[in-house]
């Protein structure tokens, strides 16, 4: 059931300590663009541990959590260099030091189990030539319970399966929401949909919580509707500095200032001191990137605007009744109508 | 005076009294559509409309044409596919949804696919449509029957309720606890499931209905509640909601034909003009 309105609307803050738990298996709801960072940002200042993330991009979602030590296992399908050629992933140290176990996917069997867990089935079919490969045969902390093999019952061929995957969590950052939760996003989707409904839970972080007609006049960019969401945050900037279509660009300026103290544990460590652990939320965090850089650095990276074409959703009529109060379809009026029922109607009380 | 109605208004009111706030309704074509748009217009603003083919969040204007008919209302907040709703309904996140009857059996089994042998059938009917599965998945099903029959054994297995009575359904392992037929809802009254028998029995009446008039109708012995009560009767508000919104289903569908079609072709005879 729908939860009340009033209670989803609330702060990053808030949402985290109430939706992630130590011991949770979370989800990183988008693909490479977009990434939740402010909800990542709070979930490393409540030192949540002991966590698995899912992560199809193992980007910087990833390496923060790891350098937080929120994370101790993680199923993904790439891990990011952030620290370029020599320096490379926070992911990379705490593998080689034994402080993180990962579970390697393809990018299509992730998103498989995904798709499985969003269905409610228990399995689901992938690719058959995955069979060949160390993805199938190497198994971590998943074990027998990575890959599967089933057999067709309609052409007898031998086909590998993932398991469903039910996070607890999925932190989602996106254009606009309203304030029952209903989710508007478009752009580079990738497994984002999937990983929204495969979760128990869905914290959604927006740039703006726009008025409930704004989303009625254009259903098709909702791409997960209220009932399924847990909280709703109004966070600008939420996934700064990585991109979001029509509201920023990737901050080059803040990628390669994070690149470089990525190359070293304590450098970024020590980045996330000043960043993440000194403010107490994103709007603290910008207002310390514009006394920092200047406003013209943000500003350079604020999207222009290119509209997409109005989706007509018009309707022919909203009444079957005119003005002066006739049916449309029929030539009488509501007394003339009401008059025909008590004299033909199969009535109750007549 | 309290207002005339017919026994059509009162069934559609009974039905939208199932839906409350905040629920997730499901709904098929037709009655349904009526009961849960008088449903959101009087008692329950929050409830969550929706229609099968993925159409999420709806507040009808009209009475939908079909499952797909976006154009009953002005926007909505959620356009998704068929295969979603139908896992979603798997999921569990679906709280009631309204099915109608052809046959059903005394443990609400129902049959909306053939009258008489299937490969040869006396009376073709619509198939399963969404129904096999909403009544398997959904928390809470509610049956109307506005012509359909009671009988000792369905001609077609369409779509599972209790299976057979008892603890059936749920030793099956194939249904979600507690869901399942919650109620049926006829054109003479509401019958609902008997806790450990799961089999139907009469819990209301409407107005102006004996109880020699429903047991006729139905082939086994037919229990009774011992609390039988009056269908509550409908307030005007919600009788003139349902004029207003579907003519069709207060008059009766040939009747508004029939008025639909004379409008029509008056107003074509008077365009035409012959050379």
């Amino acid at each position: 059931m729908t939860q009340s309105n009033s209670t989803k609307v609330m702060t990053t803050k808030e949402a985290v300590k109430r939706f992630v738990h130590d011991g949770d298996t979370i989800i990183t709801g988008n693909y490479t663009e977009a990434l939740p960072l402010s909800l990542i940002f709070e979930v490393i200042r409540q030192e949540k541990k002991e966590m698995t993330l899912y992560s199809q991009s193992g980007n910087m979602d990833a390496e923060f959590l790891v350098a937080g030590d929120c994370i101790s296992r993680m199923v993904s399908t790439f891990v990011t260099k952030w620290g370029g050629r020599q320096g490379g992933s926070m992911v990379g140290r705490y593998l080689k030091a034994g402080k993180l176990e990962i579970e390697d996917y393809t990018n299509f069997t992730y998103n498989a189990m995904l798709a499985a867990g969003a269905a409610g089935y228990s399995y689901m079919q992938v690719l058959p030539a995955i069979m060949d490969t160390d993805v199938f045969k190497k198994r971590g902390f998943m074990g027998a319970n990575k890959f599967g093999v089933t057999t067709c019952p309609f052409t007898g061929k031998t086909i590998p399966v993932v398991p469903a995957a039910n996070p607890d969590v999925c932190l989602l950052h996106v254009q606009r929401a309203d304030k029952y939760g209903n989710a508007q996003h478009w752009g580079g989707l990738g497994s984002t949909v999937h990983a929204c409904l495969a979760s128990k839970n869905i914290i959604v972080t927006c740039e703006e919580i726009v008025d409930h007609e704004v989303i009625r006049s254009a259903p098709h960019h909702t791409i997960v509707p209220d009932f399924r969401v847990s909280a709703v945050i109004e966070e600008p900037y939420g996934c700064h500095p990585m991109e979001l279509p029509g509201y920023y660009g990737t901050d080059l300026n803040a990628l390669s200032i994070f690149m470089f103290t990525n190359a070293t544990e304590t450098g970024l460590k020590d980045w996330m001191e000043e960043w993440v652990y000194a403010l107490p939320d994103r709007s603290s965090y910008i207002q310390h990137y514009i006394e920092t850089y200047g406003l013209p650095t943000l500003e350079q990276y604020r999207a222009k605007p290119y509209y997409s074409a109005p989706t007509n959703y018009g309707i022919s009529t909203k009444s079957l009744w005119d003005e002066q109060g006739k049916s449309i379809e029929m030539n009488i009026d509501f007394a003339e109508m009401e008059k025909l029922i008590v004299e033909k109607g199969d009535l109750v009380n007549g | 005076m309290a207002k005339k109605y017919s026994l059509n208004e009162l069934l559609i009111i009974a039905v939208a009294r199932e839906i409350q706030d905040f629920e997730n309704v499901v709904l098929g074509v037709g009655l349904p559509t009526t009961a849960g748009a008088l449903a959101k217009a009087i008692h329950a603003p929050k409830a969550n409309l929706m229609m099968e083919s993925g159409i999420i969040d709806i507040d009808p204007l009209v009475q939908p044409n079909n499952i797909a008919d976006a154009m009953c209302c002005r926007g909505y907040s959620c356009a998704t596919d068929l295969f979603s709703t139908f896992t979603m309904t798997y999921r569990g996140f679906v709280d009631v949804c309204f099915l109608g009857v052809a046959q059903v059996d005394r443990y609400g089994n129902l049959n909306t696919t053939a009258i008489g042998d299937y490969d040869c059938p006396t009376l073709r009917l619509p198939g399963a449509g969404g129904a096999a599965d909403f009544i398997s998945y959904a928390k809470r099903t509610v049956l109307t029957m506005r012509g359909g029959e009671f009988v000792n054994k369905l001609d077609y297995f369409t779509s599972p309720g209790y299976l057979d009575g008892g603890q059936s359904r749920e030793k099956s392992g194939r249904f979600p606890k507690g869901s399942g037929p919650a109620k049926l809802i006829t054109r003479k009254g509401i019958f609902e499931f008997d806790q450990t028998t799961k089999e139907l029995f009469l819990s209301q009446i409407h107005p102006g209905i004996t109880v020699a008039d429903i047991i006729k109708d139905v082939p086994w012995e037919l229990k009774v509640s011992d609390t039988l009560s009056e269908t509550a009767a409908p307030s005007d508000n919600e009788i003139d909601f349902i004029r207003r919104f579907a003519p069709a289903e207060s008059l009766g569908k040939s009747l508004m034909l029939e008025l639909a079609t004379k409008k029509f072709l008056t107003e074509a005879s008077e365009k035409i003009t012959l050379p």
